[in-house]
């Protein structure tokens, strides 16, 4: 079973907010008239507001549109909550990203007694109760997951679609190639090339016609996806997470003011997002040999490198010596978006101790600096670098995935709103 | 229209030890008392090993944010919205 929180950033604005239900609301990356629109409330989306929009494209749609910047803790309190709920009917669930969840039900106690259809219907109502009354999902129950998914996206908000061998003809019937999850220009083209011009006719072609349609293995993982099997290459393992398959850290951030690779005040925005980095990596138990920065310019060019090196990156300062060497070498043009991930990770209990005396006494100080932050809160001790930083990295949810992410400070939280 | 506040307030609070439910009904603030009908959210956020408890709450028409300290158990007020 799928479960899909409706227009989550905002329907949890909404929720938190009552104020605000019954009105077009939209959380944007930015407040300004070129942030872009992460999520849309069910009223805004009525009136045509869509997520990915510009918050001025949203306001000459709906001149009253409520636009808010985006505030992750209650997001992740929601998801918490929400995988809370449905941990009490099994324990097979793939957090799949902030709002969406699947659910193994297979040889679930709970189905002793009632059908698939009357536990999203339960589901449904627990979540009115005991999460919130405005919070609503979508369930799409199916053999799947990736069935499961469509059948969620089928009807919103507040759907409930099971897809059978039954009904399958006749629910992609009603539906174009491009309502499948991961169907849109250039597959369906691929499709429309090889003479699949429908859904049906997608899931009427042999595993062979997909082959060659997609000139890939590719093709077949779409026959097994499309009748009913797990293919395993779209979706994260049912079982629990233990962290030893993390093969990086990475932060980005776009920035307000854009500026060029050897500004000063680009700088900081490296030395804040390898900071944040380098501590999730640290308390994660990791160091990293493997180190890559990107760059997207205001002329939405981009560059990127990566390095690896012979010896273990652990501080702050290793980070953000190898990253301002190789943003050096960017072309000195203004960027918009700044990047930067560390790979090659290993357990720090396989870290050689240093002959160089300096060199322990550099891990150490930074063993000491995330002690006092994991004591008095994040940025409350940082290099001298980042005094006075004018821009600040906000904390945000990643798409496709919400582990590893710390909980906002709320410090970095009041900062935040007084500048909104 | 939203308006950052941030100032410290006094809070009257309903306790159940049965549901294991702590909410504040009553918000003094400028010399007025607000009673507080909706419960909209209840989040917490970790600043180092200091938590705080987020109240989203409305009393029908004007919406509060309220932050309380769980180590001081201070209140303060963060933001008001009006339904304008």
């Amino acid at each position: 079973m799928h479960v899909d929180i409706n227009s989550c950033f905002a329907t949890v604005e909404q929720q938190a907010n009552p104020l605000l239900r019954g009105k077009p609301v939209v959380v944007a990356a930015y407040v300004k008239d070129y942030g872009c629109i992460l999520a849309a409330s069910r009223e805004a989306k009525k009136l045509g507001i869509k997520t990915g929009m510009r918050v001025k494209e949203g306001k000459m749609i709906a001149p009253r549109l409520v636009v808010l910047p985006p505030d992750p803790p209650k997001y992740r309190i929601v998801n918490r909550q929400l995988l809370g709920l449905l941990q009490s009917y099994t324990a097979h669930i793939s957090v799949e990203s902030i709002d969406e969840m699947v659910m193994n039900l297979k040889d679930t106690p709970a189905l002793h007694h009632q059908s698939m259809e009357d536990i999203a219907r339960e589901i449904k109502m627990r979540i009115r109760a005991e999460i919130g009354e405005w919070i609503t999902v979508s369930c799409g129950i199916a053999p799947n997951r990736y069935l499961a998914k469509v059948a969620s996206g089928l009807q919103k908000p507040d759907g409930l679609v099971t897809i059978t061998r039954e009904n399958i003809v006749d629910t992609f019937s009603r539906m174009t190639l491009t309502d499948f999850c991961g169907i849109k220009e250039g597959n369906s083209n691929r499709l429309k090339a090889a003479g699949i011009l429908t859904p049906l006719a997608f899931y009427r072609a042999s595993a062979t016609d997909l082959k060659r349609a997609f000139r890939s293995v590719t093709g077949y993982h779409w026959w097994l996806r499309l009748h009913g099997y797990e293919d395993g290459s779209m979706y994260k393992e049912f079982e629990k997470d233990t962290g030893e398959d993390q093969k990086s850290f990475g932060q980005s951030y776009v920035l307000g003011t854009a500026r060029t690779t050897h500004d000063p005040r680009l700088w900081q925005i490296l030395a804040q997002l390898t900071m944040k980095m380098g501590r999730r990596l640290r308390a994660d138990g990791f160091v990293a040999y493997g180190v890559g920065i990107s760059t997207m310019f205001t002329d939405h060019t981009h560059w990127h490198t990566q390095e690896k090196k012979s010896f273990a990156l652990f501080t702050d300062l290793d980070f953000y010596t190898a990253m301002r060497s190789m943003l050096m070498h960017a072309p000195e043009q203004p960027v918009k978006l700044l990047a930067v991930y560390c790979y090659a990770l290993h357990r720090d209990t396989e870290m050689q101790v240093s002959l160089f005396p300096e060199e322990n006494r550099g891990r150490d100080i930074t063993r000491a600096i995330d002690a006092i932050q994991d004591r008095f809160g994040d940025f409350v001790i940082y290099p001298a670098r980042m005094v006075n930083m004018e821009q600040k990295v906000l904390d945000r949810i990643s798409f496709g995935g919400v582990q590893g992410l710390p909980d906002v400070s709320f410090t970095e939280q009041v900062k935040r709103e007084m500048v909104t | 229209m939203s308006e950052t506040i941030n100032e410290p307030v006094s809070v009257t609070l309903w306790s159940n030890h049965k549901t294991r439910k702590v909410l504040p009904y009553g918000l003094y603030w400028h010399g007025r008392r607000y009673q507080i009908t909706t419960i909209g959210l209840h989040h917490t956020v970790w600043e180092g090993k200091r938590l705080f408890h987020i109240f989203s709450v409305s009393d029908g028409s004007t919406f509060f944010k309220l932050v309380m300290n769980s180590e001081t158990l201070a209140w303060t007020l963060l933001e008001v919205d009006t339904a304008n």
